[in-house]
Parts: structure tokens; sequence; C-alpha cells
């Protein structure tokens, strides 16, 4: 039988708060350059917030060429379209820009039917203003041969919209908002033609413009909900400094790995956003055991200075708070080595969220305290009632 | 704090049993799983379609323009119901989506026409002033037009996407106006979206009554003009005594046709005239609702003015004989004709139950998409992408573990290092008990949110921990640094979960898709770590304190 390792058990005492100053001035400045990288070089977002279209394409031989596709890709009139190795060097994951509806996309679906439906297909805008497309075929086509031919553009259409009896043309009404939805559809047909001799296509991911906005919006509802909804349980379960010591913690983690998201480049989607909510919380969870400390301490306590017993705190709570940021950080480094492309910038932003964190709760946070002037007298005597009642 | 009580420790097994019965079928292989009760090993968690490869879309119904188009319907009736009350108007306007305005040309008409238009429609909001009425659907009644157009839609796609019972799609409402389609296991779309753009053929026959006169369910011959059609009550019936017979005809290649059932498999039959009468594409609308006297459950519908003529004729030249209402070669059902129905709508009576009026109505509406459908959001996620997904998740998942469980190992030696990695696996089964109770499924962001789970949920064991060294420090015995340490870590260990639990909740309510399954295993991993990270360890360390008696910790 083994003996256990006091990993953490520093004999010397570390006066923490005597470096709040070169912890304000750091602080301070990784903030601001985060807030200023997030202002005017802006976060890398993916296609769940910005809308566009995502295609993971695997040469189906060696490893791809990377400007060639990006040549063939970007030739096919679909507006920006950005490359990257995803994962292995026969993978690539293609992002195209979110599709706007214009008569070049009209004329991408034109391409699209005459490779797949014949040579003679023609299509064409409708009327200017609306998001009409009209359906030329070379033979006349019954209901179900119209339903059947639409659906090579990936168009979805309702009976109504459709022409009665056999035609050779059909007039299909849209929205120009319809229009530009389903032009996503045709971006995505267009590759597939373009690229699938060589590529296979294991994965297609798109958002049309709308619900991007729409992720856009409660994104940000999200986490200033989140934010709130912590905050409002720290308070009450705390006096007011401590509420608003947690709050600038978790503010300034909350920024840095945005900044972090910019500075690294990282693909900011849905799970990123999941990483900046959980790291919002667990900011938290560090902040709060030392608090909790904290006030135990100034209650047996009630003649030390501040700074004194926050460091004394901090002391005695050090090697849990290190021991908890460890058992997080390397069930997260397991996720940024063996997590797959798909989850690492989800990782890596989690991975920083928990250095940060474990920073924050003490330089930040604790620091807080001081310039919010905490003083004993200022607990709350229902707090001090549990305490009694043990004694 | 550490004599439990026999009943507390009892109760403390008990959860962790079941736990581990739970999780069970996600973890034996399937050769094993294979020799168990069904309604046992079926308790699994499922997989989210980035796991398992499929085809998930997000389909948004253009709400505004069914509406506009009722609000147009409704303004012929108006109109002609104005007409035939004498009332003279200067016209009448269709607010695109939201209401109709009648201009009346005399103001003292007004009380008059609102009467008349009360008989088209009573459910309609009455307001304006002067010479202008205002017409428009209340906010109650918007909401069930909405649900009703989203519902069979819903309804449709599922006839339509999975005609042959062997996809499992998933089709669910999303907010007021979108659905959610998920297709495991597809990855060519443009099948799934030719299979939407399908339409169910709804026709009207005559029954051939001679034939059907002759009494045999199924005639040795018949007259050219004639064909067999199954019953929807017969196919059922056949469904439940025949289930291998109804396979066979569901998964027939190519489709067989419904002379062909009724001759091979004899289902409740009935002979029909092969002229259609009047198309399903003529008809506007059916519903569900109640005879004059409010008592008798029937069904009316309405055809557009082609369908209504068509109507008129046919049946003014055959009251008395049997109308068959065919959806996709079954009749749904076969009304008499009680007398010519002329003026575009009608009525189907019979000794119906609310419920069985709701599902003809349904039925017969099942003919045509009320709602243009667009796709808004769409991801395919090929089979083997999702093998690499779960390779890579699973990879991290173990290592991750492993990592957690050393440093534990390490940091608090065997006996409290093994109590709390022992309550880390107690902690995953019940989550994935959790799960397969929730019948949530397992998504690679919830593969990272159990890893996750894994390293938070020995968090409350370090605080336990390291407060049991301190109270060590200060000179307790063994049994009561255990028992202090315990207590004193309990205010600081809720603070911690709720927190995190806070953001994983609003996550979950925010979120969609894969990002639900990261909150899902994060909150529930917290919730049960709660569990056995706290009680569950406590019971190992009184048993353990109790039957060892140390004198002193080593920790």
């Amino acid at each position: 039988m083994w003996k256990p390792i006091h990993l953490f058990a520093f004999k010397k005492k570390f006066d923490f708060l005597g470096k709040r100053k070169a912890a304000l001035i750091l602080s301070t400045a990784v903030n601001v350059v985060s807030i200023l990288a997030v202002i005017f070089v802006g976060l890398n977002f993916g296609i769940d917030f910005k809308g566009g279209i995502a295609l993971q394409v695997r040469a189906k031989q060696g490893v791809a060429q990377l400007d060639a596709l990006r040549a063939t890709v970007g030739g096919l009139g679909v507006g920006e379209v950005s490359l990257q190795e995803f994962g292995e060097a026969s993978t690539v994951l293609i992002r195209i820009q979110r599709q706007e509806g214009s008569a070049q996309c009209v004329a991408g679906a034109q391409r699209v039917m005459q490779k797949r439906a014949g040579a003679g297909w023609q299509v064409k805008p409708g009327a200017a203003g609306t998001g009409d497309v009209e359906f030329t075929s070379p033979q006349a086509l019954d209901g179900a041969g119209w339903r059947d031919a639409v659906s090579r553009v990936g168009l979805t259409v309702v009976e109504r919209q459709l022409p009665r009896g056999t035609t050779a043309t059909a007039k299909i009404d849209m929205s120009p908002e319809q229009r530009a939805e389903w032009c996503q559809q045709v971006a995505i047909k267009l590759v597939e033609d373009a690229i699938g001799t060589d590529y296979e296509i294991r994965g297609t991911e798109s958002v049309g413009p709308k619900v991007g906005d729409e992720l856009m919006t409660s994104g940000i509802w999200a986490v200033l909900a989140t934010m709130a909804a912590i905050v409002v349980y720290v308070w009450f379960r705390y006096e007011w400094q401590f509420g608003v010591g947690a709050l600038i913690a978790m503010l300034h983690d909350v920024i840095s790995t945005l900044g972090i998201f910019v500075l690294l480049q990282l693909d900011f989607s849905l799970t990123a956003l999941a990483a900046v909510l959980t790291i919002a919380g667990y900011s938290i969870n560090d902040t709060v055991v030392i608090f909790d400390r904290v006030r135990e301490n100034m209650r047996r306590y009630k003649k030390l200075g501040l700074i004194d017993l926050l460091n004394l705190s901090l002391n005695e709570t050090l090697s849990r708070t290190l021991m908890t940021s460890g058992t997080v950080f390397v069930a997260v480094l397991a996720l940024v080595l063996f997590g797959g492309p798909v989850l690492y910038s989800f990782s890596v932003g989690m991975l920083w969220g928990v250095i940060v964190g474990t920073y924050s709760s003490i330089w930040v946070a604790c620091a807080g305290l001081v310039y919010l002037n905490l003083r004993p007298d200022q607990l709350r005597p229902a707090d001090d009632e549990p305490a009694k009642a043990k004694a | 704090m550490l004599n439990l009580p026999r009943w507390q420790t009892i109760v403390i097994i008990a959860i962790t049993v079941l736990s581990g019965l739970f999780a069970l079928p996600n973890l034996l292989p399937a050769s094993v799983l294979n020799s168990l009760p069904q309604w046992y090993a079926q308790n699994r968690i499922g997989l989210g379609l980035d796991l398992r490869g499929g085809a998930h879309f997000l389909l948004e119904a253009d709400l505004r323009s069914v509406l506009t188009e009722r609000l147009t319907n409704l303004s012929d009736s108006v109109r002609a119901e104005l007409r035939k009350q004498q009332v003279t108007y200067k016209d009448i306007n269709v607010e695109p989506g939201r209401a109709l305005i009648v201009t009346l040309r005399d103001e003292a008409q007004r009380a008059k026409a609102i009467e008349a238009i009360r008989t088209v429609d009573p459910s309609l909001a009455v307001s304006g002033s002067g010479d202008t009425i205002r017409l428009a659907y209340s906010d109650q009644e918007l909401f069930r037009r909405k649900k009703e157009v989203i519902d069979q839609s819903i309804e449709i796609l599922r006839r339509r996407v999975d005609e042959t019972g062997t996809l499992e799609p998933t089709i669910t409402r999303q907010g007021d106006e979108r659905i959610l389609l998920q297709v495991p296991g597809i990855k060519d779309t443009t099948d799934l979206k030719r299979k939407i753009n399908q339409t169910a053929k709804l026709t009207f026959h005559l029954v051939n009554e001679d034939v059907a006169a002759a009494g045999a369910n199924i005639p040795a011959t018949l007259p050219p003009t004639t064909f067999l059609v199954p019953t929807r009550e017969g196919m059922q019936e056949l469904r439940r005594t025949n289930p291998k017979a109804w396979e066979d005809i569901q998964t027939a290649n190519p489709r067989m046709s419904p002379e062909q059932i009724c001759r091979r498999y004899q289902p409740q039959c009935l002979p029909v005239l092969k002229r259609v009468v009047v198309g399903g594409e003529d008809l506007d609308d059916s519903k569900a609702t109640f005879d004059q006297q409010g008592n008798r459950p029937i069904i009316s519908f309405t055809f557009n003015s082609a369908g209504g003529r068509a109507f008129c004729a046919a049946t003014r030249a055959n009251i008395g004989k049997r109308l068959a209402i065919q959806l996709d070669g079954e009749i749904i059902s076969a009304p008499v004709v009680q007398g010519a129905i002329c003026g575009g709508s009608g009525i189907i009576t019979g000794t119906f139950t609310t419920q069985q009026t709701q599902e003809q109505a349904l039925l017969l509406r099942s003919g045509a998409l009320p709602a243009t459908l667009t796709i808004i959001q769409e991801s395919t996620v090929g089979a083997d992408l999702g093998a690499d997904a779960i390779r890579a998740g699973t990879v991290a998942a173990l290592v991750g573990t492993a990592l957690v469980a050393i440093v534990m190992f390490a940091a608090y030696g065997p006996v409290f290092g093994g109590f709390a990695n022992l309550a880390m696996l107690v902690n995953l089964l019940m989550v994935f008990a959790g799960m397969s109770i929730l019948g949530a499924s397992l998504t690679l962001p919830g593969m990272a949110g159990l890893v996750l789970t894994v390293g938070m949920a020995v968090d409350s064991n370090v605080l336990i921990y390291e407060r049991v060294r301190e109270e060590k420090a200060l000179g307790r015995s063994a049994f009561s640094s255990i028992a202090t340490g315990y207590e004193r870590a309990m205010s600081a260990i809720i603070d911690a979960n709720l927190t995190t639990l806070i953001a994983a909740v609003l996550l979950f309510g925010f979120g969609s898709g894969p990002i639900r399954g990261f909150a899902t295993t994060l909150s529930l991993g917290l919730l049960t770590s709660m569990f056995s990270s706290t009680i569950f360890t406590r019971m190992l360390l009184a048993v353990w304190v109790r039957w060892r008696r140390p004198t002193e910790l080593v920790i």
C-alpha cells in the first residue's frame, strides 16, 4: 500500500494579495486586449451563428489537395470559401458563406439541373422583387415529374406551387427569404457535383440566414442570463461584496476566453458557446469555495485585518483549489488530445477556462474584496446564526 | 455523522444497485443483450445523429401564406353572403396573413353586415368603425390554426418519409412554426427531399353497388370499370391477425396494387368504379365537428370551385349509393350519399366517436401539405464520420477517467483515493441510468460533458478530503476528522455544484441538438455526483472506519 502524496502541501505561506497590484495590471491588460481583439479582429464565428455551409470531405485517394480544392470550390460562384485541414491530411473542412438568393444562385441551380437531369434544363429567376424561380424542362412533365425534378436541386414544394396538368415550364413562387434558404441547398449540390469524383462527402451542415441570426441573438441572451443567474445566486448566499467580486471574476474569465478564441482563431460555434457558459459556471465554483472559507474565518478571527484574513483563507484552500483544477485540467486535456477535431475548439476553450478560472478566484475575486472594502462587521447577522448554533 | 442508521445504508445501496441495473444494458455487448428479456435489454441510451449518422432537417412552415389563402377563400364566402343579404359594399380586401377588411357603402347596414358575416364564420373577431369592418382571427383562433397546420404537416411528413415503416424518423414540433425532422442512418438527402415533395393520393370513387350487393367480399370476376380496394379497417385487421402478410405488403417491391392485395390476402375490400369523381388536390379543408344539434360527431369538408362542381354533379346522380374515399390505396371511408352536395362543402355522418372524426378529418387533409416547408437548417453525418466521433469520444472519456483516477489515487492514497474513484464510477453509472430513464440521446458534446463531469465530480471528494486533512492537522481523532470534514465541506460542495448546474440548465434551455446532449450529461452528472461523492462515499467510509478502527488516518 502506498502513501498519499500531498501534491500541493506547501510549507510556505504565500502572500497572494501582496501581488494584487501586479495582478490588477495583468488582468486589466489581458481583458482590455481581449475586448479590443473581439471588437477589431472579431471572433471567428462558425456557421451556427453566421449562417453558411460546412462540408467535411475526404480524398478518396491520398492526401487532400487544398490549393486545387480552393480553386475549384472558389470558382463555383458561391461566395467566400475557406478551407482547412480537419484532423487528418486527407480530410478537409470546406466552409462557404451563407447564401443570399442572388441571380448567381439561380444560375448555379441551372448547372445542377443540367448535370443531374439533362442538358435541356433551364432555371431562371422570376419577376424582380419576388423570389420566384422558373424551371423549363426539355419535355413536358406532370405533377409527379415536377416534384421529382425540383427535389434534385434540393427544393421542397407544396402542391399549390406546381403547375396543373402536364407542362414544360413551372414557375415556383417563393419569397426572397425562402429563395435565400433554398440557395444553401443549391450551393451544397454545386460542391458535390464539382468535387464528388475525387472526394467523399462525409458530412454536411447548412445553417440558413434566419437560423444563424436567431442563434446569435439567443446565444448572447444565454450568456447574459447565465451570468445574471449565477450572480443572483451568489448574492443570495453571501454579502454583496462577494457577489460583485464573483461577478468581476466571472466577467474576467468569460472575456479572456473570448480573447483566446480570437487569438488562436478558434472556430466559435455552438459548442464553443457551451464552453463559455460552462466556464462562467466553473469560474464561480473555485471562487465560492474560497469565499466560503473567508466567511468562516471572518467569524473566527474577528480582529484579523482583511488582507491577512484573505491570505490565510487562500492558503488554507490552496491545496483544494489546485487539486480540483488539476482533476478538471487532466480530464479536459484528454479531450484536447483525443476528442477529435469537432470538439477541438470547445476543449481548448475549456482548458483555458480552467486555468484562468483558478487564477481569477485568487487574484480577481479575492483582490476585489479588498478593493470593495469588505469588513467583518458587514457580515449579515443571519449568516452568523448557524455558527452560533453549532457553538 | 458516521453512524448511519441501517435503513439509510439500505437505501443508498438500493439506489446504487438500481442505477447499475438501469445502466447495464448500455454496457453489455450485443451477444449478451440478445439473451436477456427484451423489456430490459431495450432500455438503452440512443445515440444522437452526430454519432449514429443520419440527416437532420429544420423545416419552417410558411404560415402567413396559409392564412392569407384561408382569408382569400373567406372573402369569397363573405362576398356571397353579403350579396345574399343585400348588403352593399365598396370593397373587400385581404390584409396578408392577418385580417379581412370590408368597406361598406352604407354605414347604416353595419349591424346587418356583421350579422351576415357571423353566419359565415362565427370565430372571427370584429372590429373597426363607421363604414369599415375589420375581421381578424382571434389570438386563440390563430394559435389553433397554426397548431393545426403544423400537426397536419407532421402527420403528412410521417406518411411520406416513412412509407415502409423502417426508417424510424423522429418528427417533432419546434416552437410555433417549425418542424424538426431527424432520420437516422441515411446519407442521401435528395431521396428524402423527393419524398417530402411527394403527395399522398386521395381520390373519391363511387362504389359499384351491383357487385357489392352480390355479397361476397372478393368476387371472382369484375366488370372492367371496377376494381377492388381494401378498406382501412380491413388492412388494420390484417395487420393484427396476420402481421407477416402486412409486413410483406409494406416491403413488396414493386409495390402491390390494391387489387393484388385483395386477391392474395383477402382483407375486407370494396369494389369501386375506376373513374375518379374528385381528386384530393381539389379538397381545400376538412375538419372534425358536430352536427347542428351539436351532439353527433361528424366530419365536414370543403372543395375548391372545380372540385365543388364535379362533386355536385356526381352526388346528384348517385343518391343512395356509397362514395368511397381512397387514400394511398386504402378506403378510409365510404359514406352513403344522402342528397346532392352542391356549394362546395359537405359533411360525412355516421356512428363516429369524436376521436374517429378527428382521425378521419386528418386523413382527408393528408393529401396535400398545407404550407410550404422551407429547409432552414440541415445537417447530414455519414455513418463512418459518426463512428470516428464515437471512437474519439470514447478514447477521450477513457483517458480522462484514467488520468483523474490516477491523480486521486496518488493524492489521497489507496483507501480514500479508491473510495473517490469508486464514487466516480458509480456517478458514471448513475448518469447512464438517468439518461436511459429520461430517454435522452448521447451526442459528441454529450461525451465531452461526461468527461467534464468526471473531472468535476471528484471535486466534492477533494473538498471533503482536504477538510479532513485540516481537521486531522488540528489534532482530531480519525473518526472525528472524517465526521467534521464531511460536515464542514457540505456548504461549499452545494454552492460549487449549484453554480455550474445553473449554467448547464440554462444551456439546456437555450441549446438544441448536440448541445443539449452536453447540457444533459453535465447537469445529470453534477446532480448525481452530489449523491455519489458525498452520501455514497460517506457510507463507504463509515463501514471502513467501523471495520478497521484506524487510530491514525493515512490521507
